[in-house]
């Protein structure tokens, strides 16, 4: 039978074509890893080679290849630390300072915010009250307001509250309360949209087994929508690390930046030594990869919820 | 009670940093900073802004590259749904390896294009630097400044940073365009499409005439977030060209970072941020608008 083979050709067909689709998504990726394993040398040369491999003879010879990890070394700046617990001590500023802030404000934004909106989540999914559609159409409405707009006043608001001197208050505290802010509608959407899911039958039957309308959501709803609020985190978790203009904007001490903001200096300073940026960007980039490897199920979960919603 | 427990802190921390900073945008936009504080100006701000020649400029800038960049990603994106639609063994790892890009920050991608055009090192600048291909001197993405406008002001044709530009936004924005289109084809019931087969249609008249009107919403709805993200993003020309060459990538949410924090004019760049939010504004409505007929023939 023709037809088969000529369906087997289409087959191998749409392979191939998807697998160079892949390879020509990941190229910048590639060149990126690429580029932070070479030396100074094989950085500043005209014209660029892409890989450093050429010997005296051959245009590419891979006993010849001179890999190298300065740039690692230059973004981490190693120094040995005898009365540490490790023999070394990673002392560059990204490693040291932004990214232990940029964990910080990711983290603590994305469990208040999987916090709050699993709360008034379950409150939308489940009780019928006065002003729920009005309340529920009301935070839509705000997922329109671009982060991007409302930063004069944010940045304002934070200027006054940087002079008021609130004891124990500083502009991390801020930005995490703006970044939840900004992170919450989507995710009550998104959070409703998981109870929603859940049969009520489930909770009415511990109600009338005893249970406290409070028990009933702890121990029934709670557990059966944990992988959805996961996601929740996950999204935000990722939104946050990635975001850059309003760390950019709010934060004005030197040892709470987040990483973007400390990236985009780094870019200034180093723009030549193209190896030292990518090993910064990959740096910064590798947990969040992970963490969206290890996860994607939960990712494509939230996502298609939040895209039907907004 | 139980219920106003559990939304109030929402609404609380909604109010605080959403609302109140939106009216307080709206009250800035009406007001001058005077030596002796705020003064009423009224719409003056707004008058102020289109007035600026770098206004009518971004406005410019901002329609092409929203055209070029939701295009695109559309076409590309709408076009890899359908390979990835024909359910193979291993869509799940193409999918997975679509979508690393969409994990990486808008200001990393800039820097990683950044990095590949970077003037003599970058490299591709041994090709785009190669008089033989782009004569008559070859081509410097980050310095070129854009050839002479066809129609009046119009940016037309776009800088080289413009298309470059472009080119970043859509790989990043692809994957997610990808799932949206991929989730939407899914739902066109096979049975159609093997119907209209049988009746002897052929791949393109199935896509025109049956995938096409019934994703129709969900085109809308990609088209849509597609604007926003591109009307509201800025990390990518903060990292990949700082609005530059001269000012051929100043596009609107740039000119609002250097009016508000560069120039410190914070009356008309609120008022600036009251146009942007405005567009976002009838965006979201016809996004719901969109939805709503959907759920309605559903």
């Amino acid at each position: 039978m023709p037809s088969l083979t000529s369906k087997r050709a289409q087959h191998w067909l749409l392979h191939a074509a998807l697998a160079t689709i892949c390879l020509f998504a990941l190229i910048p990726v590639a060149t990126t890893v690429l580029i932070s394993f070479k030396g100074e040398r094989d950085i500043l040369r005209t014209p660029p080679n892409f890989f450093p491999c050429d010997s005296a003879t051959q245009p590419f010879d891979p006993s010849a290849c001179r890999w190298s990890v300065e740039g690692y070394q230059r973004v981490l700046a190693p120094r040995p630390a005898p009365e540490g617990l490790l023999p070394i001590r990673l002392t560059g500023n990204l490693v040291s300072v932004y990214l232990p802030n940029s964990l910080l404000y990711a983290g603590a934004t994305a469990l208040l915010v999987m916090l709050l909106a699993s709360m008034s989540g379950y409150a939308f999914s489940r009780y019928r009250f006065r002003g729920r559609q009005t309340l529920l159409v009301a935070i839509l409405a705000i997922t329109g307001i671009p982060l991007l707009t409302n930063l004069l006043a944010l940045y304002q608001m934070g200027v006054t509250l940087r002079k008021a001197e609130i004891p124990f208050y500083d502009d991390r505290f801020f930005l995490v309360v703006v970044y939840t802010g900004f992170f919450l509608p989507l995710s009550v959407w998104i959070a409703k949209g998981f109870f929603d899911a859940i049969p009520r039958d489930l909770e009415e039957a511990a109600l009338i087994d005893g249970c406290s309308p409070l028990g009933a959501l702890l121990r029934v709803s709670m557990p059966l929508a944990l992988p959805g609020l996961m996601a929740v985190f996950l999204l935000t978790f990722v939104n946050v690390w990635n975001e850059f203009i309003a760390g950019y904007l709010l934060i004005a001490k030197n040892e709470f930046k987040p990483a973007m903001f400390g990236l985009y200096e780094f870019l200034g300073q180093n723009i030549i030594n193209l190896q030292v940026v990518s090993a910064a960007c990959i740096l910064i980039a590798l947990p969040v990869v992970v963490l969206f490897l290890f996860a994607r199920r939960s990712f494509f979960a939230a996502m298609v919820e939040g895209a039907i919603k907004g | 009670m139980l219920p106003f427990w559990l939304i109030f802190p929402t609404v609380a921390v909604l109010l605080a940093i959403q609302v109140y900073p939106a009216l307080y945008t709206i009250w800035l936009s009406l007001h001058e900073r005077q030596p002796a504080g705020w003064e009423w100006v009224g719409p003056r701000n707004f008058d102020r802004l289109f007035k600026m020649g770098l206004f009518g400029e971004s406005v410019g800038h901002t329609a092409l590259f929203l055209v070029g960049y939701t295009g695109l990603t559309l076409l590309l994106g709408f076009f890899i749904a359908l390979l990835l639609n024909r359910k193979l063994k291993l869509s799940g790892l193409y999918v997975t390896l679509l979508f690393i890009p969409w994990v990486i920050a808008d200001i990393i991608v800039g820097i990683v294009f950044r990095l590949l055009v970077v003037p003599d090192y970058g490299l591709l600048a041994g090709i785009l630097q190669n008089p033989a291909l782009f004569p008559p001197e070859g081509l410097s993405v980050l310095t070129a400044s854009r050839a002479a406008a066809w129609v009046g002001d119009f940016p037309f044709p776009p800088a080289p940073a413009m298309i470059y530009l472009i080119l970043a936004s859509t790989w990043k924005a692809l994957p997610f365009i990808i799932l949206l289109l991929l989730a939407a084809m899914q739902t066109v019931s096979a049975e159609v499409i093997e119907s209209s087969r049988i009746d002897g249609a052929n791949s393109s008249q199935v896509v025109r005439h049956i995938l096409v009107p019934l994703m129709l919403p969900t085109l809308v709805v990609a088209l849509f977030s597609l604007t926003l993200s591109g009307m509201n993003g800025v990390g990518m020309v903060f990292s990949l060209t700082g609005g530059g060459p001269g000012s051929s990538t100043e596009v609107l949410s740039y000119m609002l970072y250097t009016l508000g924090w560069r120039q410190l004019e914070f009356g008309r760049a609120a008022a600036l941020a009251l146009l942007i939010a405005a567009i976002n504004w009838l965006l979201i409505l016809g996004t719901l608008r969109v939805t709503r007929l959907e759920e309605r023939n559903v």
